[in-house]
């Protein structure tokens, strides 16, 4: 498995995908070996039963992030070329998103064996409104990877769409197999009260959540600029954003311009167990993004009981069954984003329903399933592959 | 985090200075980024105060490298 981010190194949900993966292969009895980068503080060499974790230091700068990502690259080829002399060659090389592609390519043809390709999202996604030389080459290296992968998973029925429509890959080369949670994660007797206050929410506050890297498309602009139209119908509320990004500055200042700044808590970063205590302590999550391929934050909101309310796009549209297990809105529209999350701070049997429904929901999203259907993936990878 | 914050954390992130041990001299930075050394104090002030980035002086010199929230700002801008 060859992967930039793996927790504690946790950008986006492909970290939470490779982890879930990994370890639901590794007890269903395989052997996983994950390449990925380094990180302060993580150890270079992890394992645990037959899961392995190589983090690889990138001991040569490099002038740019794009010619970065080639550069660690060559050092993930290194680290497999050793791994198959150590282990021997692996059965399957599964590579995630762009940033592996040319070290997953590499070890294709010098190990002789096939590599699944998993698309988490695709740059013309990414960069619609910015296409760029640095988007020409992310896109030309989704293309390789999409060529040379014996077979290409995609997150969501959205994404496997785009991934056919984009690089022209025959319908049956490609499977769209969901991201996953571990409901037991998000289990457990939060102190709520003690997790409302550290955020800055006063008793009889209702607490409005948001979690995502601050970037634009996560939308949590519009959620800022919702968010005085849902005070007007619930004054004694607090907005919590968790995570971080380049937009906190602009966000911060939209806060302030909109006079939410003092009712608002930007969080940053915050460990796996605070992220579980501010979903499940919450009265609300929402996911109002722009574009988003998964957006598994939904289901771990659904696996921590809290209500949802997310944007009609990619895969938070196939997740959710509207007014059912969360609601629905078109994205970009502040306007609709308040009228939903007011109509669930406000109705708390409606609430209550919506949060059931999730946690059933989240259920039939586990690990265990996803780690079956990718094991069929590789056998048939493992069945198509020639080499000449 | 406005355009010279991303670009100084990024910078930061593929020069590999995410450690003590891999610090970058801050006169060798300005170099690097094409800045004046005051200006990018000031920068780093910044970066500093929000937790991304930590200074230290090493053999007489003052020297900056990337913390883990750093790191994952500095990738955050690509994901």
């Amino acid at each position: 498995m060859l992967c930039w981010e793996y927790p504690p190194r946790i950008i986006g949900g492909l970290a939470r995908h490779v982890e879930g993966l990994s370890e639901a292969l590794a007890s269903l009895g395989h052997e996983v070996h994950v390449i990925t980068l380094d990180f302060p503080g993580a150890p270079y060499e992890e394992h645990e039963g037959s899961l392995y974790v190589h983090r690889v230091p990138v001991s040569v700068p490099a002038p740019s992030f794009h010619s970065w990502v080639l550069l660690f690259n060559h050092f993930f080829e290194k680290r497999a070329g050793q791994l198959a002399h150590e282990f021997g060659p692996p059965d399957i090389l599964h590579i995630h998103d762009w940033l592996t592609v040319p070290a997953g390519v590499a070890a294709k043809h010098l190990l002789r064996c096939p590599v699944v390709m998993t698309f988490h999202s695709t740059e013309a996604s990414r960069s619609s409104n910015s296409p760029s030389t640095e988007s020409a080459m992310v896109e030309g290296l989704e293309w390789w990877g999409s060529f040379e992968a014996a077979r290409v998973i995609a997150v969501s029925g959205w994404m496997k769409s785009e991934v056919v429509s984009i690089f022209k890959i025959p319908p049956e080369k490609a499977v769209d197999i969901p991201n996953a949670v571990d409901p037991l994660k998000f289990e457990g007797a939060a102190d709520n009260q003690a997790t409302r206050r550290r955020w800055g929410v006063e008793d009889g506050d209702r607490l409005i959540t948001a979690v995502g890297r601050l970037t634009a498309q996560k939308g949590f602009d519009d959620l800022i600029r919702a968010y005085p139209l849902i005070k007007k119908s619930v004054p004694a509320s607090r907005l919590l954003l968790v995570g971080d990004g380049y937009m906190r500055t602009e966000l911060e200042r939209l806060a302030e311009q909109l006079h939410v700044r003092d009712s608002t808590t930007f969080a940053g970063f915050v460990s796996d167990a605070e992220l579980v205590a501010a979903l499940r302590s919450s009265d609300v999550v929402v996911v109002p993004s722009r574009f988003e391929p998964f957006g598994i934050i939904a289901l771990e909101a659904m696996a921590a009981g809290a209500p949802l309310v997310v944007s009609r796009v990619g895969g938070l549209a196939e997740i959710v069954e509207d007014s059912v297990d969360g609601i629905k809105v078109e994205p970009n529209n502040p306007s609709a984003i308040a009228v939903a999350t007011v109509s669930v701070l406000s109705d708390r049997e409606f609430a209550a329903r919506l949060a059931t429904r999730g946690e059933e929901k989240a259920k039939s999203y586990s690990w265990e399933n996803v780690a079956k259907k990718t094991l069929s993936v590789y056998q048939e990878a493992a069945r198509g592959t020639r080499y000449e | 985090m406005s355009e010279g914050p991303k670009v100084l954390l990024s910078t930061l992130m593929v020069l590999g200075a995410q450690s003590p041990e891999r610090a970058l001299a801050i006169d060798e930075l300005a170099s690097k980024l094409g800045m004046r050394v005051p200006d990018l104090q000031a920068e780093l002030d910044r970066v500093t105060k929000a937790g991304y980035a930590v200074m230290t002086r090493q053999g007489g010199r003052v020297k900056v490298y990337l913390t883990a929230t750093g790191v994952i700002t500095a990738s955050s801008a690509y994901s």
